[in-house]
């Protein structure tokens, strides 16, 4: 059933996926990295980002490890998060698939100057 | 105090989410609100959680919904299955805010019925007496809750003064004085129209007025209006043998005790109605009850009250509300009532000038209570090159009932004409409706019209009953039966609310394919 959910790949789910793939995060962390990635496009409130972790964590594409305390946020243990190596081949077949629209994209030349 | 309402918030998310990332979920929002202060930003994090509800709060029940698919396979023909979608038991805090609203809603429920049965006790009563499959019966009772303006007024409860048609009032065309028969023209035909909505007692030797009587309706009271209603049509309806016949009909059940078992004026008024109106096939006649003490001496108009009138009405001109050109050159004028033209001839020729230029014309009567057949047929006079008859079931023909066309200078005569209806187009304004479309000068866009020709003349009985006779036969060039109790119908059936834009678009249509 989450495999199914995965395809096509939201791009919340997309996005965590990427922002996993420096390092491992909590759910606070994720957030502040795909606001950070997408230059502040994206804020994934709760409700979104808990839920396509669950989605992601019961396909596997990502994964719990053990809980512990972040120095920068106080005392309170979180729990962290860390892409699987499923979740990095996902990762990279979507991010193959945006390349090949993107050259299909310039192409047809519909980029404005700046971007070709 | 913010975390609590998010915590609150949160709980209308699945239990097993709660359960999974609920706590991950309130530390998320913990981190946020510490980063994110200031006003702007502030307004930013809830402006962000509360879109994030809306989208992620449907998309979890979604998810939780497959389980449930996979159960419905074990259903078995015939008997109901039950799932539980939350698999934790309801909080003691749930339970009780349930019981609480449900509490409320029972309360507030018969609060209702409690309120709702008190306005209409008698309509209550007539429900139990009436049976309820009879076809005519019911239409029978909506016509005679549609046309008597008077009765409705009196139930209700207004003064006399409030019962003069005031501009744009509810109900003001109704019935008007008795004329004197050795007047077959009476001089002043509008001002027998003043006294619409006023019951006029006719002191003629032929009318039984009886002495003021028991709102409680005992055998007396009952024979005694009996008596009165067959007296009164006998002597003044129209067509003497039909008179007759209506009256023995009702002479002869009271008799037989037919009546016995009606103990509420207002059903007995429509059972009289009703019978009279199946012997004579006459929307007209009506008997009316009022609970309040119906006036003794009206009404004719004191000078006082007729300057009030006048005063009203120049304040409001006229009840022309709006007369304005609208884009394509589409003249639009919306009016409110057709007033006393002895008073807004002036207001009337203006608005018509006003419209002179244009293309097409519109004229808005959705809320149109009625008035003065005068100004019906002054307006009307604008959209015809030659006099024209205006059939008014209320008056015989006379050579007042012709338009006085051509008006000097006017260019609407031959322009598309749209007349905007609703069910509060009453009386007067259905006049102009009716005669506009059955002369093929006029579209009807909107709703049926209300269906009160009142073309009765008012016989007070007692304090508390009357009736309308219809006294003069008026001969209908086009059918066999006017509006009364059916309404006017639209040519184009749009609600009340788009007929403006309808009939816009109508008239444009008609433009362009000049």
């Amino acid at each position: 059933m989450p495999k199914r959910k995965l395809d096509p790949l939201p791009s919340a789910a997309f996005q965590i996926l990427l922002a996993l793939a420096g390092e491992d995060l909590h759910g606070y962390g994720i957030m502040r990295q795909v606001e950070e990635q997408s230059e502040g496009r994206i804020r994934l409130g709760p409700g979104t980002l808990y839920s396509s972790v669950q989605t992601l964590l019961e396909a596997k594409f990502i994964e719990e490890v053990d809980a512990r305390e972040d120095a920068k946020l106080g005392h309170e243990r979180r729990r962290y998060y860390r892409l699987t190596a499923g979740g990095r081949k996902l990762a990279r077949s979507e991010a193959d698939r945006l390349a090949d629209l993107l050259r299909v994209a310039r192409t047809k030349k519909i980029f404005r100057g700046e971007y070709v | 105090m913010s975390e609590k309402i998010y915590a609150c918030l949160l709980r209308l998310f699945p239990a097993g989410f709660r359960e999974a990332h609920g706590e991950e979920a309130l530390q998320l929002f913990r981190d946020r609100a510490r980063h994110e202060t200031g006003f702007l930003l502030r307004v930013r994090l809830w402006f962000d959680l509360l879109a994030d509800l809306v989208i992620s709060i449907p998309r979890e029940y979604h998810r939780a919904q497959p389980a449930l698919i996979g159960a419905a396979h074990q259903h078995l023909d015939g008997a109901p299955t039950f799932f539980v979608l939350g698999n934790e038991s309801p909080r003691a805090g749930a339970l009780v805010s349930g019981c609480v609203l449900s509490l409320a809603a029972l309360s507030m429920f018969s609060i209702l019925l409690g309120r709702l049965g008190s306005y209409r006790p008698q309509r209550a009563s007539v429900a139990q007496q009436q049976s309820a499959g009879d076809a005519q019966r019911s239409t029978a009772r909506v016509g005679a809750q549609r046309s008597g303006g008077t009765g409705e007024n009196a139930r209700l409860g207004t003064s006399p003064v409030r019962q003069f048609p005031a501009p744009g009032a509810a109900g003001s065309g109704q019935y008007y004085e008795r004329r004197d028969a050795s007047q077959p023209n009476p001089p002043a035909r509008e001002n027998a129209q003043i006294l619409e909505a006023q019951s006029q007692p006719a002191r003629d030797p032929n009318t039984i007025v009886v002495r003021p009587a028991d709102p409680n309706l005992d055998p007396t009271e009952r024979r005694r209006v009996t008596d009165a209603v067959a007296n009164n049509i006998r002597a003044h309806y129209f067509d003497p043998g039909v008179g007759r016949k209506m009256a023995e009909t009702l002479l002869e059940r009271e008799k037989r005790g037919d009546y016995n078992v009606v103990t509420d004026g207002d059903a007995f008024a429509r059972l009289l109605t009703r019978q009279m109106r199946d012997v004579s096939q006459d929307k007209h006649l009506e008997v009316v009850y009022s609970e309040n003490r119906l006036p003794e001496r009206p009404l004719a108009p004191t000078p006082d009250v007729m300057a009030r009138y006048r005063e009203e009405l120049q304040q409001g001109n006229c009840t022309f509300e709006k007369v304005e050109i609208l884009p394509h050159n589409i003249g639009y004028l919306k009016l409110n009532s057709f007033p006393d033209p002895a008073i807004c001839q002036s207001t009337a020729k203006a608005a018509m000038a006003s419209l002179n230029h244009a293309d097409a014309i519109i004229f808005d009567l959705r809320d149109n209570r009625g008035g003065f057949a005068g100004m019906v047929l002054l307006i009307s006079s604008y959209l015809f090159d030659h006099p024209e008859y205006m059939y008014d079931p209320r008056f015989a023909p006379t050579p007042e009932s012709w338009t006085s066309s051509p008006v000097p200078g006017n260019q609407l005569a031959d322009k598309p004409v749209y007349v905007l209806t609703s069910s509060t187009t009453i009386s007067a304004a259905e006049q102009f409706c009716y005669d506009l479309k059955m002369l093929k000068r006029a579209t009807l866009v909107g709703e049926t019209t209300h269906g009160s020709a009142h073309s009765g003349v008012w016989y007070r009985i007692d304090d508390h009953f009357g009736m309308g006779v219809p006294e003069t036969k008026t001969i209908n060039p086009y059918a066999k039966s006017d509006w009364e109790g059916i309404g006017v119908e639209p040519d184009v059936r749009v609600q009340p609310g788009d007929a403006l834009v309808t009939s816009e678009k109508l008239a444009e249509n008609k433009l362009r394919q000049k």
